[in-house]
């Protein structure tokens, strides 16, 4: 029996100018999923090719949950994204040749080659660096919120996580200190349906892990997670309803992982069907169709936007590239901070 | 009805950062009968105020502590049966009130009475191995440990020579370090190359190796006696110091400040001396290359008389006096160009003939100047015999050589006319060959009389030599 | 200068921090109403109001993982642990997180977390633990364990200012027992540096917490049999003072170090092997460990007395030391 409410699917043109989205807007979102893909698309081939090492992750089939969210945070809003959810690094501003570095371990990285995969945040532009541990964040979350509420500030914090890692105790924890104080801050669960090769009914007893929010007094919404409006359209919603003091929302957003748990999976597991079902809902692809019919996204726009993009990839390729590998010699600085380190834009 | 076995009322405690409690109200007075759980007094602590319940049944015999009054934890507030107010100990509540207990014996500064079995317990579990015995060749004293082998051998000191006060036998940092401070003998540095072998001053004083490892004393103060001293005059002449002056100025203090040093002296006819010397002489030189000299005849007189005067060749350890059955002699040697001097030592003296003697130190003073002596050579004497009376001087007052007690001075042979007695008894005036010999002495071990009594058997075996041996 | 008792010296310290920086704020379970389970807090949330003075659920991820996120957000927060065992709820958010953040990702992460620690009254396994070693062995993190109430407040003030998550074990024991004059103005004391709580020639015990001053205890015992003992207050255990402890072996040649945590890889044994490897040559007998023996911390009065190291278990395991 559901208690959260599902979300509609996104109607009209007017309902989305209203939601405040032009058609510059409109055609920016398209063009930050795209290159959410291509960096991933990408980074499979490097890694396949021996470029990319330890384990790399994709979030084939989030790019809409990912860019929709990040699409309707405000510049001075923070998140803690995880590893789905590539196309909020993106619509945040992060340059993709840094990703490319961060991906191939090199000095000029986020991480310096300290950490690999999507463990890494420009926290110039609001980001918290995710940990394995999830849904760790959460609690981070939580404390960002927190700290805009003590200074009584109109920003919100977004935090990530997974149907499976709604599991963990850190959810129960963070969800419970959020409900209480009414912390502004927003609960994004990107369900993907599977959590490596463990299906949802192991992971949550209810029919919606966005059911459960009733239960820390606040609202739980549903929505599409292929229908990058619909979901723009309930984040903003609950990003605004945070800031104007109301509380926490968590917003789940369903979808289906496309791929593997890592590149080295092949999701055997997964009922073929499944594939085939959710991929006539690729986001990608439902968004294209969808701007070619109401906003008259033309051929010519199209191939501009795509190559575009693919021209921006190769170069931000090549720029990571040419960045070098870590000196090992450097290895044990910054394990303290210096009390100079907290002249971030965090900090203020 | 009074219990048979007392029992003690405590403070409780209310919380586990609470220390102490105040009374605010005895429930019963003394004499009184109480229950069991029955409340028994009202207190008041940082956290709550409570009752607390009597521990057992029986007469409130004595109120230990009055209302109004703050005390510790575990404190005795009175006690329930036994005699009223009988003062004698009654058996400590178990277990619950110790720790209070001592806790409150720690906050008053008292040492807790503890339970001496856990504290086994726990210490053998806290340490499982056995203390390591000094691993030992039979004398307990072959284990070294790491600090005693880098100060030995820093200062090229066998730590087999030094005594040890620690487990077994073994020496410690401490009796190292002692030993090399009285004054262990220096490594010389047996290249020859090496400009001085460590340094023994004249007059005496063991140093400590200026070299590897610089005492904390000297080259810093002289270098700084060196700064202090400010500009040079017109006239004066900066020179360094060299490690052996450095040595030799450092040992010298020392020696002065360690040991009560009192000079006696003798004056000694050496005329039949001076005639076996001159009937061995040749016959020496012939069979066996050596000299027989007044050194060798004085030494061997003075091996002998130290055997009745063990002090004079003893040792202050601590609050010991070590004497010894063998015989170290020590002989200063003067270097050349007046670098300094040494003292190397013929071992067990006391096996040795006038010729034997002679021979060693024959072979010891050619072998200082021709700096071939081995660290062997200039350590562990026990008496040392100087002779600065090559340049004419008739009497002196030498320094001891740490860390024995005494030293002997003998001065030039002077031809004096000299007051004896004829064969009729008559006083009269003959020439005699006179030598003034010192005894100085470390009075904190040997007192006067007992050096007059060496000085007094030494002149007489010296006066009255005869034969070969005398 | 006051008399405070340590815990007065400790809510000293936070108060004084809380006037003067609006980023300070404390949050833990029953720290505002209640005052704090030590009320080391009392008459704060009356004073900083409920917005600087949070009532937290019993939640401690919740609790260390919102003070990372409100430290990064600019914040210097302070969470107090109701009891420093209660650490182990939090602890994938101090290791995995707030650890690793500055080495990683080049935030740092401001926080501090107070740790009533320790033992002697009965507090039983889950109330009496110190678990500094666990978290010293963590890059990324500081431990600190004051002695003194002067430390005590000093300590906090510095942790407070440090850009680094710091944990703070704060001796309850020694809470009321311990008093001593205390400045009443602000002062840090410096992270990262031993205090020579006793000067001696002869044997070296290097400790922290309450500890220091069992060890006090059974050096005056010492001295009058004329053995001279120095006391090397590390108060800090991350990063620990090697220079200060160096210096003190290499004086005496005989160590022993004491701690009342467990014994098994309790922070004494990375000292032990630290003095070992540096300073060999210097050593004139074994370095001695003496510490609780590898078990939970008991509860009955006989069981802990055994477990925690008394006064005479110290004096025995320094006259050994002595005589060796």
């Amino acid at each position: 029996m559901a208690i959260a409410r599902e979300a509609e699917p996104v109607g009209s043109l007017h309902e989305v100018r209203e939601a405040g989205l032009d058609r510059e807007d409109l055609l920016g979102i398209y063009r930050h999923m795209l290159i959410t893909r291509g960096i991933e698309e990408r980074g499979h081939i490097l890694y396949r090719q021996g470029k990319i090492p330890g384990s790399f992750y994709t979030g084939r089939g989030n790019e809409a949950a990912s860019v929709g969210i990040a699409t309707a945070m405000r510049p001075d809003d923070v998140g803690t994204p995880l590893h789905r959810d590539m196309g909020v690094h993106i619509v945040r501003g992060v340059e993709p040749w840094r990703i490319f570095a961060q991906y191939m371990g090199r000095a000029d990285g986020p991480t310096r080659g300290r950490d690999g995969n999507v463990h890494m945040a420009d926290a110039h532009l609001g980001l918290v660096a995710m940990v394995s541990h999830l849904p760790a964040m959460l609690p981070v979350a939580v404390g960002c919120a927190l700290a805009f509420r003590i200074r009584e500030e109109a920003r919100v914090a977004v935090g990530w996580f997974g149907e499976g890692a709604s599991a963990r105790g850190d959810t129960h924890e963070s969800m419970t200190l959020a409900g209480t104080r009414k912390l502004p801050v927003v609960f994004v669960c990107d369900n993907n349906q599977w959590a490596y090769s463990t299906p949802t009914y192991l992971e949550f007893a209810t029919e919606h892990v966005a059911d459960r929010a009733q239960a820390y007094g606040f609202e739980g919404v549903v929505v599409d997670g292929t229908d990058v409006l619909a979901v723009h359209r309930e984040a903003k919603r609950a990003i605004e309803k945070a800031r104007a003091g109301g509380g926490p929302t968590l917003l789940e957003c369903l979808t289906l992982r496309m791929e593997g748990h890592a590149v080295h999976d092949d999701a055997f597991y997964v009922p073929k069907v499944m594939f085939e079902r959710w991929a006539e809902s690729d986001p990608v692809e439902r968004y294209r169709t969808w701007l070619r019919e109401h906003v008259e996204l033309s051929d010519k726009e199209e191939d501009e936007i795509a190559s575009e993009t693919k021209k921006l990839l190769n170069d931000s390729l090549r720029r990571a590239e040419e960045s070098p590998l870590p000196e090992p010699g450097d290895l044990t600085e910054g394990v303290y901070a210096a009390p100079e380190d907290l002249d971030t834009p965090h900090h203020k | 009805m009074a219990t048979e076995t007392a029992i003690e009322v405590v403070m409780p405690q209310m919380g586990v950062s609470v220390s102490e409690g105040t009374i605010t109200r005895w429930l019963k007075q003394e004499g009184e009968h109480v229950e069991a759980d029955e409340p028994l007094l009202e207190i008041s602590t940082d956290k709550v105020d409570t009752e607390v319940p009597s521990p057992g049944s029986g007469t409130l015999t004595q109120i230990l502590v009055q209302e109004g009054e703050t005390v510790a934890v575990g404190t005795k507030l009175g006690r329930l049966g036994g005699t009223v107010a009988d003062g004698s100990a009654a058996e400590p509540e178990q277990a619950p009130d110790e720790p209070e207990a001592a806790a409150a014996a720690r906050t008053s500064g008292e040492a807790p009475a503890g339970s001496a079995a856990p504290t086994t317990e726990r210490l053998e579990e806290a340490q499982p191995e056995p203390a390591r015995e000094a691993s030992s060749a039979g004398n307990g004293k072959a284990f070294v440990s790491p600090v005693v082998a880098r100060i030995a051998s820093e200062h090229g000191v066998d730590p087999g020579r030094v005594e040890g006060t620690g487990k077994g036998g073994r020496v410690t940092k401490k009796d190292i370090l002692a030993f090399v401070e009285a004054g262990a003998p220096a490594k010389a540095s047996a290249p020859p190359a090496h400009e001085a072998p460590q340094p023994v001053a004249q007059p005496q004083a063991q140093p400590a190796p200026t070299q590897p490892q610089p005492p904390a004393k000297a080259p810093p103060q002289a270098a700084q006696a060196l700064e202090q001293t400010g500009e040079t005059l017109p006239g004066e002449t900066v020179e360094p110091m060299t490690a052996m002056r450095r040595g030799i100025a450092e040992h010298m203090r020392r020696s002065l400040d360690t040991s009560a040093h009192v000079t006696s002296a003798i004056e000694v006819d050496l005329s039949r001396v001076v005639a076996v010397r001159a009937r061995l002489k040749q016959e020496y030189q012939a069979a066996y290359g050596v000299n027989p000299t007044y050194l060798a005849f004085i030494a061997k007189a003075a091996v002998e008389t130290l055997r009745e005067y063990p002090y004079v060749n003893a040792e202050i350890r601590g609050d010991s006096i070590v004497t010894r059955s063998f015989v170290n002699l020590g002989f200063a040697v003067e270097l050349a160009d007046g670098k300094g001097l040494i003292v190397p030592v013929v071992r067990n003296a006391e096996t040795m003939n006038l010729l034997g003697l002679a021979k060693a130190i024959a072979d010891i003073a050619a072998r200082s100047r021709s700096k071939q002596l081995v660290p062997d050579d200039v350590q562990g004497g026990t008496f040392t015999i100087t002779n600065p009376g090559g340049y004419g001087t008739f009497h002196g007052t030498p320094v001891i050589s740490q860390p024995q007690s005494a030293i002997l001075g003998t001065y030039a042979l002077v031809k004096r006319p000299w007051v004896i007695e004829d064969e009729l008894g008559n006083d009269v005036i003959a020439i005699r060959p006179i030598m003034n010999i010192t005894l100085t002495y470390d009075h904190r071990l040997v007192d006067g009389a007992y050096a007059g009594r060496f000085l007094k058997s030494l002149r007489e075996r010296l006066e009255g030599w005869e034969g070969d041996e005398g | 200068m006051s008399e405070m008792t340590y815990l007065q010296a400790i809510s000293d310290g936070l108060r004084t921090e809380m006037r003067r920086d609006k980023r300070v704020f404390l949050i833990g379970e029953d720290v505002g109403v209640y005052g704090g389970a030590f009320k080391v807090s009392l008459g704060f949330q009356e004073e900083f109001g409920p917005w600087r003075v949070i009532d937290a659920p019993l939640a401690e991820t919740a609790i260390v993982g919102g003070c990372t996120g409100a430290a990064l957000m600019g914040m210097r927060p302070v969470a107090e642990m109701q009891f420093a065992d209660f650490v182990s709820c939090a602890w994938d958010q101090l290791v995995t997180v707030a650890a690793k953040q500055r080495w990683r990702a080049s935030t740092p992460v401001p926080i501090v977390i107070r740790l009533p620690s320790g033992g002697g009254f009965s507090g039983g396994p889950f109330h009496s633990q110190n678990p500094e070693s666990s978290f010293a062995h963590i890059p990324g993190l500081k431990c600190v364990c004051p002695a003194t109430p002067e430390d005590a407040k000093g300590l906090l003030i510095s942790a407070i200012e440090d850009p680094n998550p710091v944990l703070y074990f704060e001796h309850k024991h020694l809470y009321r027992r311990i008093k001593a004059e205390v400045p009443e103005e602000r002062y840090t004391t410096p992270i990262g540096k031993a205090r020579r709580h006793r000067e001696g020639d002869d044997l070296s015990v290097i400790t922290w917490g309450a500890m220091v001053h069992t060890a006090g205890e059974a050096a005056a015992q010492l001295e009058s049999d004329g053995v001279s003992t120095e006391i090397i207050d590390l108060r800090t255990v991350m990063p620990w003072d090697r220079d200060a402890v160096l210096e003190s072996v290499r004086k005496t040649s005989k160590v022993l170090i004491l701690h009342e945590d467990t014994r098994t890889g309790g922070f004494g044994a990375e000292i032990a092997a630290t003095i070992a490897e540096e300073a060999f040559e210097d050593l004139d007998a074994p370095v001695k460990r003496i510490a609780a023996p590898d078990t939970p911390v008991p509860f009955s009065p006989p069981l802990e007395k055994a477990f925690i190291p008394q006064v005479e278990d110290v004096v025995a395991g320094l006259r050994e030391l002595a005589e060796y």
